[in-house]
């Protein structure tokens, strides 16, 4: 009967030893502008083009999930308002002329910003 | 009107909600806090995953079906993979079934972590949400390594995995096994014998044996009820049955049982892991991760079921061929659209604040719901 | 008469000022003396309790905003003050308006009710705890308008929520301040905070422990912290009463809840802690021979100090507490408060009485 009543206040007593016991371990959040995180070569960022490997096979087109992502014309376009970065084309191109980078801050106030163009012959 | 609905006030909880985790929409009659009625209305995450399939070739709905769960994204392309795999006959090396199963069990400890923190969060306990953000981060940055994304991997690939765990990588996540066990012993003491959290969870949201099998409930929430069914004993695909793991079961059928369920899952996930780890590095460094396939040009034939257990319960991907590079139709079978019917049930006639408890121990997402 | 009025009214009887002028200013200054210190306190609360619960969470807290984040309550009042009104299309107009000051105006009164120091009293009154009681039980009211008048049902909810939790947490309150007065014999808080001078054992929180946690947990109760902070529970009722207030209307209740939380503290620490003594029994400025009048300002500093140190000793373990648990459920809170802390409380009584006639003071 005692115990019943005690044992509570007990395990109340240990949720504030452990809230405390962890107040003195240390931070771990980044102070992020200042300090990055060091990211892997694996990460998918945004997608860098190399204009002398392309042979304008489409294949980065066809294996696109988001559709209207990549436009292959006159010029070569990455729309990275679209992109999912699932690096598809990346892993699919035949030659290598995409690249994945570890750009990730891609926020900008203007939407053509984010519209990667270059002109291929 | 109806005679039950006489002398209630229609409260209008979601979509946006700070608790309803996502987009859930919850007509809810009360008279005083009782609630009378409960009227879930789904679809504000709808984004056509099924009809987005028919779209392109099998390769291109590859990513997006991280997206289906994306608190556990790997189960998911796990489903979809197996069934095209299922079609193309295709056999996958063992080390990537391994790779694979490790990396689903890990993708369940973080599912189950944030849960966990939202769960308390819901229940108005602010800190344990940071405590398991901590643990669940040292498991987001070894998938950022080895996948390049934190939650949306796209990692498996036709016939197996796309990278291979280094050496480095495997000796982290072993060491995470071993301090992993001493977290949930800290988030046990800190609140799983909490009177507080004791009187909020214990005999509320009663779910029934006959109510779960009648609403087709699986996963944890199923188990919790006393029914020990586990895709993963029953039926075991990959590894796991050269694995060594229990299923945990409560017969209590509450709130609390669910919780209980699910933190004791999260130790078995830990030492399948630590198996997997073991093997992998015990393996031999340059067999085989993947069979080599042209994924842009599998053209499949039939249709097949794909079944796999995943954080929230039974997840079924039926896909079916028709010999082009396209899929004829993908039907996708997702948990929490079950557990959301449910909530009229095992919620009725308990206090407004309790709707909240039961609602957060189902562990409903809702781009899994919606799809 | 404290030693500051002494000499405020020697100087001013210099120039001929009339007494009773000179009693209006000395209350103009005192009630501009409670304001400041509220003012202090809640902006230093506010940057405290988010600093601190980041302490618990392992993070940095705020630190942008000036030195360590120093600065960031000032900048979020500037930004609050800028925010835009809205007025709820099916708002009861008047109710909603007067809502927030009914909240934020009794606890400004409370401050004066407080004896900061020995000669530092602002409103010394024979009836002190119960025109504390009294004026506490103001701000619910406001809870209650504001719930009501915001047309939003979550508000409502909010609202009859603290109305119930106010009704069944104040009569344990009550009753356990009916001890701590049996104890000293006297309603005023100034005899009640003479009465434990001397030595940390002659404090009220001995003879009435049970008294003290009672009184602190209804306190919780009455603050709407977590874990009893379900008149505006974020995860059910969405801030519950104050979801339709925006700028300076919701700055009202937000720092009425901080000056409350500081107000309950302080008041916490006279009736059971000795409110300004010294827990040694005697101060600094005893050892130090300074004139008269140095002396004595030195001491009333030192209480002062003491008062402050006391009350915010409870401010951490509410915050601390904050961190810690869930939150309760309401019918729990009342049975809590019915079925546990009355018979403890009267319990409690009981016991005071018995310590009481053994003094022989019964």
């Amino acid at each position: 009967m005692m115990y019943s009543f005690i044992k509570p206040l007990k395990e109340l007593a240990k949720g504030l030893y452990i809230v405390l016991k962890n107040g003195f371990k240390s931070d771990v959040t980044l102070m992020y502008p200042e300090k990055k995180k060091i990211l892997n070569d694996n990460f998918r960022g945004k997608i860098k083009y190399n204009k002398e490997k392309c042979i304008k096979c489409r294949l980065c087109q066809k294996v696109c999930p988001s559709k209207g992502t990549i436009t292959i014309d006159k010029e070569f376009i990455i729309d990275f308002s679209q992109c999912i970065f699932c690096a598809n084309c990346v892993e699919n191109c035949p030659k290598g002329a995409l690249q994945i980078t570890k750009e990730y801050e891609l926020a900008s106030k203007n939407k053509k910003d984010l519209i990667f163009k270059e002109e291929i012959n | 009107m109806n005679e039950a609905l006489i002398n209630t006030m229609q409260i209008n909880i979601g979509p946006q909600h700070p608790s309803t985790h996502g987009v859930l929409r919850l007509k809810v009659d009360l008279r005083g806090e009782t609630i009378v009625n409960i009227e879930p209305i789904i679809g504000y995450l709808h984004r056509g995953m099924e009809k987005k399939a028919e779209t392109g070739n099998y390769l291109q709905y590859l990513p997006v079906v991280d997206r289906v769960d994306y608190l556990s994204g790997f189960f998911c392309s796990y489903a979809y993979i197996n069934a095209v795999e299922t079609l193309i006959n295709v056999e996958i090396p063992l080390k990537a079934k391994y790779i694979r199963t490790m990396t689903m069990e890990m993708n369940r400890i973080t599912s189950h972590l944030l849960w966990l923190g939202c769960y308390l969060l819901d229940l108005g306990a602010t800190s344990p949400l940071f405590y398991t953000f901590i643990e669940r981060e040292k498991l987001l940055n070894i998938f950022e390594d080895l996948t390049g994304a934190r939650m949306m991997y796209n990692y498996y690939t036709f016939g197996g995995v796309k990278r291979d765990i280094p050496v480095s990588m495997l000796k982290n996540i072993k060491t995470f096994t071993e301090e992993f066990p001493k977290a949930v012993k800290e988030y046990e003491d800190l609140i799983a014998n909490n009177p507080i959290f004791i009187t909020r969870t214990q005999r509320t949201g009663i779910l029934t044996k006959e109510n779960a099998l009648q609403y087709s409930i699986t996963g944890a929430n199923l188990r919790a009820s006393g029914i020990n069914k586990d895709l993963r004993k029953d039926s075991p695909y990959l590894v796991y049955k050269n694995l060594d793991f229990n299923v945990p079961v409560s017969q209590n059928s509450d709130s609390y049982a669910r919780f209980t369920v699910r933190m004791e899952e999260m130790k078995e996930s830990n030492k399948i892991i630590k198996q997997c780890a073991d093997f992998l590095l015990s393996d031999e460094k340059d067999s085989e991760i993947n069979t080599k396939i042209n994924p842009v040009s599998i053209k499949p034939n039939g249709s097949v079921l794909s079944q796999v257990e995943s954080t929230r319960g039974l997840i079924e991907c039926y896909v079916e061929a028709d010999g082009t590079n396209i899929p004829f139709r993908v039907k996708w079978r997702t948990p929490s659209f079950y557990a959301v019917q449910i909530l009229n049930t095992i919620a009725k006639n308990q206090l407004l604040p309790d709707l909240m408890a039961v609602f957060g121990s189902l562990d409903i997402i809702m781009p899994e719901v919606d799809r | 008469m404290g030693i500051f009025e002494l000499i405020f009214t020697e100087y001013l009887l210099k120039f001929n000022v009339p007494l009773w002028l000179i009693f209006l200013l000395r209350q103009i200054l005192y009630f501009i003396f409670a304001a400041a210190i509220m003012v202090i306190m809640v902006l230093f609360l506010v940057l405290f309790e988010r600093k601190y619960l980041a302490f618990f969470t392992r993070r940095k807290g705020p630190d942008r905003v000036g030195l360590y984040g120093c600065l960031q309550t000032a900048a979020d009042g500037i930004k609050i003050l800028f925010k835009e009104n809205i007025l709820p299309k099916n708002a009861d107009k008047f109710i909603y308006f007067t809502a927030p000051v009914i909240v934020f105006a009794p606890v400004m009164t409370v401050y004066l009710l407080i004896p900061f120091s020995q000669d530092v009293i602002p409103y010394s009154s024979n009836t002190g705890i119960l025109l504390f009681l009294a004026i506490l039980s103001l701000p619910v009211i406001g809870v209650i308008f504001a719930g009501y008048s915001s047309g939003n049902k979550y508000s409502l909810i909010g609202g009859i929520r603290s109305c119930i939790q106010a009704v069944s947490a104040e009569i344990p309150l009550f009753m356990v301040l009916a001890g701590i007065i049996i104890l000293s014999n006297s309603m005023n808080l100034n005899d009640i905070v003479i009465l434990q001078k001397d030595s940390v054992f002659n404090w009220n929180i001995f003879p009435s422990f049970l008294g003290f946690i009672i009184f602190f947990v209804c306190s919780l109760i009455t603050l709407n912290r977590i874990p009893f902070d379900f008149p505006e529970a974020e995860s059910e009722l969405a801030e519950g009463y104050n979801c339709e207030y925006s700028g300076m209307k919701f700055a009202m209740f937000f720092l009425g809840e901080y000056a409350l939380t500081f107000i309950f503290s302080a008041f916490t620490a006279c009736l059971f802690l000795g409110g300004y003594n010294s827990p040694f029994g005697c101060y600094l400025s005893d050892f130090l021979n300074f004139p008269l009048i140095t002396g004595e300002i030195l001491k009333n500093l030192e209480q002062f100090f003491w008062l402050i140190l006391k009350s915010f000793v409870l401010i951490l373990i509410t915050m601390w507490i904050r961190a810690a648990y869930p939150r309760f459920r309401t019918d729990k809170t009342l049975e809590l408060c019915w079925y546990i802390f009355i018979p403890l409380a009267l319990f409690n009584l009981m016991v005071i009485c018995f310590i009481q006639y053994f003094r022989g003071m019964l």
